[in-house]
């Protein structure tokens, strides 16, 4: 996972209406088609339930399935946070202490080498099957994420702007502060953006390994009871809650970052 | 001075293939020290503050453990490096066609696409429980949920790629009278090439994600399994000695997938 900044793989969102009917239209042909084939072939339940089924399962089990959202996405977000900062301040670290980069940077990638969900297993026996493991977890997958691409932008600034705020007499702190951070920003929200799916996944794939509550516990248990439906319709909110989530980051992004 | 710029480009290609060849082994040596330097601090730490092996296991202890019983840890490599490389090849594959496809017919992109960006905020695991019983519990089902994680980021890569083609270059070769399949062939795809060289490496540690997360339903070889296996016995030797074994698959493959770049990507458009 070392290497490339994250932001050459998901495009910044951008839409024009005409993009956004045709998406729109994709989508209900889709859940259209399902609905079909499922109904039109009477597919058994574990091999692809209705839409229609699916959906009216989660409004019967709302509540355990709001409860289990709730859980998740707590889990998801204060991990989040606690991986962004702690990938933004390794990022800062180095750049005002460059002596640090050449123990950081592999230690980061030596950590990151092994795919972030393979540390599960450890992570639950270390901190328990409370939220505290999703926290770590979660807190793991996105601040390598982040601070590879703060370290990016960071490094991104021209070398000669760098050279004209230090002869005006301006310190690290003040380069850092003044010109490393704009100029960071869009790959810092890049990093931040693709994050979000990612820490709510994460929280779901530790909560099927052992947990009190969520969605991957949901999930599992009802992979447990062969109730497939139920598996689908914690896939749907799973998945509502990750766009929710992704939207709301990209909807900041382009608030802060308007000169983008 | 006529001798010396007629008898350098005689010297020059000698000498820079002898460095060619240097230099990798330079790196990978150099590679190989830190490793040891690390794996000696880690052994040193874990003793001088005396961290209970639950927490920390010595890095001897670990590699003591691979030594007496290699065969779970080779077999599990083996079968989790099958999945990955199937699930990798076919995910990329799929990947460069549909970005391709999607290039040519901007309707068809604006109807899907936006289905593949909903595809990938749905958690691998619980797909995992349901490709499973779709597939059996095969090797390919382990494959497709690989091939599942490795196709979006490459589609997406290529068509960045095939998309910032210069528009002059374009109307240059056009009017030599270049086909669509001449502009393809000898200008967008190596345009789009250094671009999906950055997904491909990507995609080199999403697939191994993707087969250690499919061995999570119900497998009995490889190395997620071996994962599963340590936790649930409390092992935590064997949980890092698989976690080492991971490390290795992962990076080597990474390694191989950015030095495919350098061969193919010559002109390091990228980096």
């Amino acid at each position: 996972m070392s290497g490339s900044a994250p932001d050459t793989v998901i495009a910044a969102p951008r839409a024009n209406s005409r993009t956004l009917q045709r998406g729109v239209l994709g989508i209900v042909l889709f859940i259209l088609a399902w609905e079909g084939i499922a109904r039109g072939f009477h597919l058994p339940a574990y091999t692809l339930p209705a839409v229609s089924d699916i959906l009216a399962s989660i409004w019967t089990k709302r509540q355990i399935l709001l409860t289990a959202a709730g859980f998740t996405i707590t889990e998801a977000v204060v991990g989040y946070v606690i991986g962004a900062l702690i990938g933004v301040a390794l990022a800062v670290v180095i750049t005002l202490v460059p002596m640090t980069r050449a123990v950081l940077l592999p230690a980061a990638t030596a950590i990151n080498s092994v795919p972030v969900v393979a540390y599960s297993p450890l992570i639950l026996l270390w901190f328990g099957i409370g939220m505290p493991s999703k926290f770590v977890m979660v807190a793991l997958a996105v601040s390598f994420t982040v601070f590879l691409s703060t370290l990016a932008g960071f490094d991104r600034v021209d070398r000669r702007s760098v050279d004209l705020l230090r002869s005006f007499g301006a310190g690290r702190l003040a380069i850092l502060w003044r010109l490393r951070l704009p100029t960071a920003l869009p790959l810092m929200a890049a990093g931040l953006r693709v994050s979000t799916v990612r820490s709510i996944i994460v929280a779901i794939v530790t909560e099927m390994l052992g947990a009190y509550g969520g969605l991957g516990w949901v999930i599992y248990q009802a992979v447990l009871q062969i109730d497939f439906v139920q598996v689908w319709g914690a896939i749907f909110v799973a998945s509502a809650a990750s766009l929710a989530f992704f939207g709301l980051i990209g909807f900041a992004e382009r608030r802060i970052i308007f000169w983008k | 001075m006529s001798a010396s710029t007629l008898s350098h480009p005689a010297s020059a290609p000698g000498g820079s293939s002898s460095l060619k060849l240097l230099l990798p082994l330079l790196r990978l040596l150099r590679g190989l020290a830190i490793l040891v330097a690390v794996f000696a601090l880690w052994e040193a730490l874990v003793v001088v503050f005396a961290i209970r092996p639950y927490y920390l296991p010595r890095p001897s202890v670990i590699f003591a453990a691979l030594w007496q019983t290699p065969a779970p840890y080779v077999q599990g490599f083996l079968r989790t490096l099958t999945e990955t490389l199937i699930g990798f090849a076919s995910g990329a594959a799929f990947g460069i066609g549909i970005g391709l496809v999607f290039f040519r017919l901007r309707a068809l992109r604006e109807l899907v696409f936006p289905l593949f960006i909903v595809s990938q905020t749905i958690p691998v695991i619980a797909f995992g429980a349901l490709v499973v019983l779709w597939f059996g519990n095969t090797l390919f089902a382990k494959a497709a949920i690989a091939f599942y994680l490795t196709f979006f980021p490459v589609t997406v890569n290529t068509l960045l790629g095939l998309e910032s083609v210069d528009p002059r270059q374009e109307a240059l070769l056009r009017s030599f009278g270049a086909s669509p399949r001449q502009l393809m062939m000898r200008l967008q795809f190596p345009t789009a090439l250094p671009q999906i060289f950055v997904a491909l490496r990507l995609a080199s540690s999403l697939a191994l994600v993707g087969a250690i997360v499919g061995e999570w339903f119900g497998d009995t070889v490889g190395l997620g399994v071996l994962l599963l296996q340590g936790m649930y016995t409390e092992n935590v030797v064997s949980i890092w000695a698989t976690l080492l074994v991971s490390a290795f698959l992962g990076t080597t493959f990474y390694a191989v997938v950015a030095g495919a770049e350098r061969l193919f990507v010559f002109w390091g458009a990228e980096q």
